[in-house]
Order: C-alpha cells, then structure tokens, then sequence
C-alpha cells in the first residue's frame, strides 16, 4: 500500500483544481458574453438616459454585455485610442472631428458592417462619410433658430421676425442701456458666439466654409458678421456689450442669459425648447429670418455621432450595439430625453416629441434646403478655434469684421486640407 | 584561499554600484532621457500621435516665425512673467516681514497665508470666476465702495491678462513662507549694530537683508519665472466657458492664451504634435536661456557672505 507524501498530495490537489477549473471554463465558455465599453462624453441627465438605453440593451439579448462609462474628457479619449488595445469599444464626439480622426487611422470603416443610412438626412451624413466610406454614425443632430422671449416682445409691441430688415428694427427696439451706459437687456445675443455667428452668416446667403473648403472672407458671410456688429454691439460700444456678456451666469443654469431675461431674442438650438419650458419661461421660436423671403431659416446642421475606434477590442459586437443605439426606438427615447432632433428622417414625425414646445420649427429644419451640412475636412478643429478668435476680436471691436475673417484667411494656408 | 584581484574587485564594485542606482538609471533613461530625445526628434517631423512620424527639418520651427497666434501666445506668457515674478517677489517681502513681526497669533497667520496653496488650481480658478465677474464680482463690488474704477475683468482684453496675473498673486503665501524661513536666517546683531549707527528702517532693509536674503531672492526669482512661463491651468479656467463644449476665444481677445495652451491645442486638439514638440523646444531655450542671464547676472547682486 502507497503513503501519499506531503509533496504527492499537493500534486494531487493541484491537478484536481487545474481539472475543476477546467471543467467550469469550459462549461462557462457555452454560455460566454462579450464585454464592451461604451465610453461617452455626456453626464448628467444625458448619461442616465444613455444608461437606460444600455440597460435596455443588455435586457434584450445575452451575448453582449454593454457597461457605460461617462468620460467627458475628449484629450482622453484621444489618448486611448493611440494605444495598441483600447480602453474602450465604442464612443461619441461631434461630426467637425470625424474626417480628422478617419485620416489619423484611428476610426474604424464601417462599411463591411452593412449599416443602413438611407433613413438620415444627406446633410447629416455629409460630415461622416470619408471618400465613400462610412467612419460613424449619427445619433442625434441639431440646428440653430431665432428664440425669443414671449413676455419681453409683447411688452415692446415686437412681432417676431421674418427677414433680417425686421430682426434689426427688433434688436433695437429690445436693447435696453441704463443712464450710465450700462446694457441691461441685449435685443439679440448669442450663447455660443461661433454657431450664432456663422448662422448669421448663412441668413444672408454667406458660407464659411462654400465649396467645401475654408471661406472666411466670403463677402455675404462677412455682411452677416457686420450685421451683428452694427445692430448689436456698435449701438452699445464694444465695451458695454463685452462687459455686459461677461456677466452672464452659467449656460443653461438657474443663471442661464436668457431664461434670466437679460437677451430678448438668441439664436440657438433644439435643446433649448426643454430647457426653456422646465425654466418656466413664456418663448417662442421663429426659423432665422433670412435678407430675402428665400433665406428664410438659414441655418447649419451639426450632428453627434457614434464611432469605433480602430484599436476596440470587441469591434463586432461594438457594432451591433451601435446598430442597437441607432435603431429607431432606441434614437427616438435619447433624442426624446435629450430634446436633441433624432438623426431619422422616419422619426421626425413621431408623436413623442409633441410634449417638447415648439419644437416642430426645429423638426421641419431637416428638411429644409436652407439647412446646410458641412463636409468632412481634415481642418475643422483649427478652423472652428481661428475663427472663435477672430470673432471675438471683431465682438471686442479691435477688428473690423472684414479685417477679423482676413486674419483667419491667413492662416488657412497651415491647415491640413 | 583565493584572494581578488584589484581589478576583479573593482568590477564587482562598479557591478553593485550600478545595481543598486539602476532603479534611477532605469527610469531616467525610460521617462526623461527618451522623451526628451525623440520630442527632439519629432520638433523635426510631421507627426501627429497616430501615424509614424515623417522628416520634415526645420519646417515646424519656421512655420513659427509667421504663426500670429505663436507671437501672441509668446507675448502674453512673457507679459504674466514679466509683471507676476516682481509683483509675487515684492508682496512675498512684504508679507514674511509682517509674518516676521511678534504678532498674536502668527503661527496661525502664517498658516492662513499657505492656505490658498493648497486649493487646487481649477477650483480656484471657478472661483475666481466668479470673483471677477464685472456685474457681480466681489472685487469689482468693493471697488464700486471704494469709488474706485471697476474693471472688466473677463472682457477686457488687457484687464483679462492682469485678471490671470492676480490669480497666480492668490498662492504667493508659498514664496511668503520661503522668505519668511530666510529671514529668520539673518543675524540679528547685524540690525542691532545699523540701529546703533541710527540707520533707518529702510536703510536697513537696503544694506543688511537685501543682500542677506539674495540667494534665497535669486532662487524664488528662477523658480518663479520657470512656472509663469509654464502657466496652463488658471487662464484655460478663467477663460472656458463652463457651459459650452464649442471652442471660443481664450480669454476676451485671446489675452489669456498662454504658450503651454496653445502648445496643448496645437498638440491634443489639432493633432500636431511635431509642431508642439517644437514650441517645447523653444520653450525651453527661452527658460534656459532667462536663466542663464539671471545666474550671470546675479555675480552682480547676489551676496554669498564669505563665500
């Protein structure tokens, strides 16, 4: 008879366990789900719906497993795509990034996985499409119109504009200056001052960016900065406009510019018809008045978007979630949460939008051919920072609105084109 | 037995020697060395993080010479250096003589004057924000009761380069307590004997703890410009708008786009990071060669004592 040695039944322990082990690896690997994460850059309100959505998600199938991570930080997100294995398999960022993104490699193509695009718009898709091949998704898209503050324009006996001739009589009519000079109410102002800006531009028939390439002395884009100019800040000197704007509270915060009554009129997107009504605010919105009945609501679509970056992990069942993310029920409850315009034509006419004010006006946009797309260009990002710059020094009145967009035509020359 | 021989001995030693330095070597080669070589090496290549880099010469640094908004950025950090380390020297000086002064309570002054030190960057920065803030700000309030004119802090362009500059004064308590240390250094004999000649205060600040307190003077002096012209957190906070995501100007008239924000946009926004690598190099050349003037000129004003 053998005597198990202390050494032989540590042996023989360890081969039991190895075999146990085995058996449930094994035994595991049959009912085994692919882990993915969704890295994005929302938070708040927008990330719990994102959540739901994911929740809903891994409710309904159980060979992927999809964990959300709210990361608001675009530099790392960057940073985690130049790694060998990413952090992540599936993310969001805005439309303006993806040509540059796609040239660096860092994109994954998408056209081998068979993703039907003929329900979005083509100035939605424009941005995303590189050289026929389809480098993200749109989950949500947004244009700009005029809103304006219902109580304040009846109070002047203001109607709400049609045509820039009838915009300027309002902004005058609006602005509001004390004995000392101090503003204390802007007829028309701007919460992001490049969007309202280059808004502008286009209710004159102007384009920043014509034949798809940088144009910023684009002589009826720059008649549209003028216009802000002459109607807005002149009237009130560059410095009291400047150090009135200064004073605004945080966006779309209990000290939100608007929602405080300290702008009558402002040029902004969808998501504002939420934020306006949960307010308490008394608003309507009108499409931009246009320099002729033809310009009228003239404005640009931006969109955000889904991708997959290059070094995903997991790139085939990334891609079905993201088939998942911007399938008809699950856009219409984010964009429906959000108040941000579904990226489907199908969707626009979806009854569960009806609980959002005014929001049709928004709605009607994508169909509008005054609704300009923009395309994909390695440039966007230097050229959206120059332009900010100029258009401040225009706003400060250190430049001339011409002098101000031939500081940008200046440097179009260093940009990647 | 046999006995080493003195080469074989010394082998062993230079051995062990290097074994126990190798967790430094190791590391200075892998995170100081290398960087430091091929950001060299990328100043010379057009690169962008993603793809390989490609030979480019000295494209990247002529490309500077016609950048509007490399100069503007140059100028800017040199303005923030240029008034902020004699401003943040001055006050320091002030500061650790009244923390120097048999006060009640100084131990909890001195703490008090650190205290800013230790709030981080960016919430002091929202803070300041705020502060500022040329409708509601309490600085331009308490100007307002002063009957003192009241600045437009964040909107105009050269009230918004000195709005930076007086944020950076809020943690000059770290140089006030470093001053205050080399204060207590000087001999007090040297006071009692100028008051005994009937020397004046000034007069005694002048000839005993000016030049006393020079080494630790030219010291602050270097540290100081190195960080200003390092400066990132408090203009990107001061000038970001916190409720957009879209690019704007930094600071009314770009008045707050320091060098290393411009060097981070070039880098993470417009993927030019041969570019960046570039403007680093310049940055250092100028640090380097700031310092190489200070340390030259300090043999004129700097006291050793019997050194």
């Amino acid at each position: 008879m053998h005597t198990l040695s202390a050494r032989g039944a540590l042996k023989s322990a360890l081969g039991v366990a190895a075999a146990v082990a085995l058996t449930v690896g094994l035994a595991g690997n049959a009912y085994a789900q692919t882990q993915i994460t969704f890295s994005y850059l929302w938070g708040g309100a927008e990330g719990k719906a994102l959540e739901e959505i994911i929740a809903d998600f891994n409710a309904s199938q159980k060979d992927i497993v999809v964990k959300g991570v709210s990361s608001p930080d675009m530099t790392k997100q960057l940073a985690s795509m130049s790694s060998a294995k990413g952090a992540f398999d599936i993310s969001d960022n805005f439309a303006s990034n993806i040509a540059s993104w796609a040239n660096q490699g860092i994109l994954l193509p998408l056209n081998d996985y068979k993703i039907d695009v003929s329900d979005f718009p083509d100035n939605v898709m424009k941005q995303l499409t590189v050289n026929g091949q389809l480098f993200s998704v749109p989950i949500a898209s947004h244009n700009f119109q005029l809103i304006y503050n219902k109580k304040l324009l009846d109070a002047t006996g203001v109607k709400p504009p049609t045509t820039t001739a009838e915009l300027a009589d309002a902004i005058k009519k609006l602005t509001k200056v004390d004995a000392s000079g101090n503003v204390t109410q802007l007829g028309l102002g701007l919460t992001d001052v490049a969007a309202g800006l280059k808004t502008i531009g286009y209710a004159f028939g102007g384009d920043w960016n014509r034949g798809d390439k940088p144009t910023p002395t684009d002589a009826k884009f720059v008649k549209g900065l003028q216009f802000y100019y002459d109607n807005v800040v002149a009237p009130v000197t560059p410095a009291a406009y400047n150090k009135f704007v200064a004073g605004f509270g945080p966006y779309m915060s209990d000290q939100d510019s608007f929602a405080t009554g300290k702008m009558a009129m402002v040029i902004d997107g969808e998501w504002r018809s939420k934020f306006n009504t949960q307010a308490g605010m008394n608003w309507g919105v009108v499409p931009m008045p246009g320099e002729t009945p033809a310009l009228l609501g003239s404005t640009w679509v931006d969109v955000s978007t889904i991708f997959i970056p290059t070094n995903s992990p997991n790139k085939e069942a990334a891609a079905t979630f993201m088939k998942y993310l911007i399938s008809p029920p699950a856009m219409e409850k984010f964009s429906h949460v959000l108040g941000n315009l579904p990226a489907r034509l199908s969707l626009t006419k979806s009854a569960v939008y009806n609980d959002l004010p005014n929001f049709t006006v928004w709605l009607e946009a994508l169909n509008n051919p005054n609704t300009h797309g923009l395309p994909p260009s390695l440039y966007m990002s230097e050229y959206n920072t120059d332009l900010a710059s100029a258009f401040d020094q225009m706003l400060q009145g250190l430049q001339t609105p011409q002098a101000a967009m031939q500081s940008v035509a200046d440097r179009v020359a260093s940009y990647q084109q | 037995m046999r006995l080493a021989t003195p080469g074989r001995k010394n082998g062993w030693a230079l051995f062990k020697g290097l074994a126990f330095a190798s967790p430094f070597i190791i590391g200075f080669l892998v995170l100081y060395a290398w960087p430091i070589l091929a950001s060299g090496y990328y100043s010379l290549a057009d690169f962008s993080l993603f793809k390989p880099p490609r030979f480019i010469g000295l494209a990247n640094y002529q490309r500077m010479l016609g950048d509007a908004k490399f100069w503007k950025s140059l100028y800017n950090t040199l303005f923030f250096t240029c008034i902020g380390v004699p401003v943040d020297i001055t006050l320091s000086l002030i500061g650790a003589h009244i923390l120097n002064m048999k006060l009640r309570g100084q131990a909890l002054w001195r703490a008090l004057v650190y205290l800013p030190s230790i709030v981080p960057a960016v919430a002091a920065g929202f803070l300041w924000r705020w502060l500022l803030n040329s409708q509601y700000g309490f600085v331009d309030e308490i100007a307002r009761s002063l009957h003192l004119p009241q600045p437009a802090w964040l909107a105009d362009p050269l009230w918004g380069s000195i709005a930076v500059v007086v944020v950076l004064m809020w943690t000059v308590g770290g140089t006030m307590l470093i001053y205050h240390a080399a204060l207590k250094d000087v001999p007090h004999e040297l006071y009692e004997a100028a008051e005994l000649d009937g020397a004046s205060h000034w007069r005694r600040f002048l000839d005993i703890t000016w030049p006393m307190v020079s080494p630790v003077t030219l010291f602050q002096i270097i540290v100081l410009m190195i960080a200003f012209l390092q400066v990132f957190t408090q203009p990107f906070v001061l000038s970001k708008d916190p409720g957009l995501a879209t690019q704007s100007a930094v600071g009314p008239g770009d008045s707050m786009l320091s060098y290393s924000i411009y060097l981070f946009q070039n880098a993470f926004t417009f993927l030019k990071m041969g570019y960046a690598s570039a403007m680093a190099w310049v940055l250092l050349i100028v640090t380097l060669a700031i310092t190489l003037l200070l340390l030259w000129s300090a043999k004129k004003w700097v006291f050793y004592g019997n050194r």
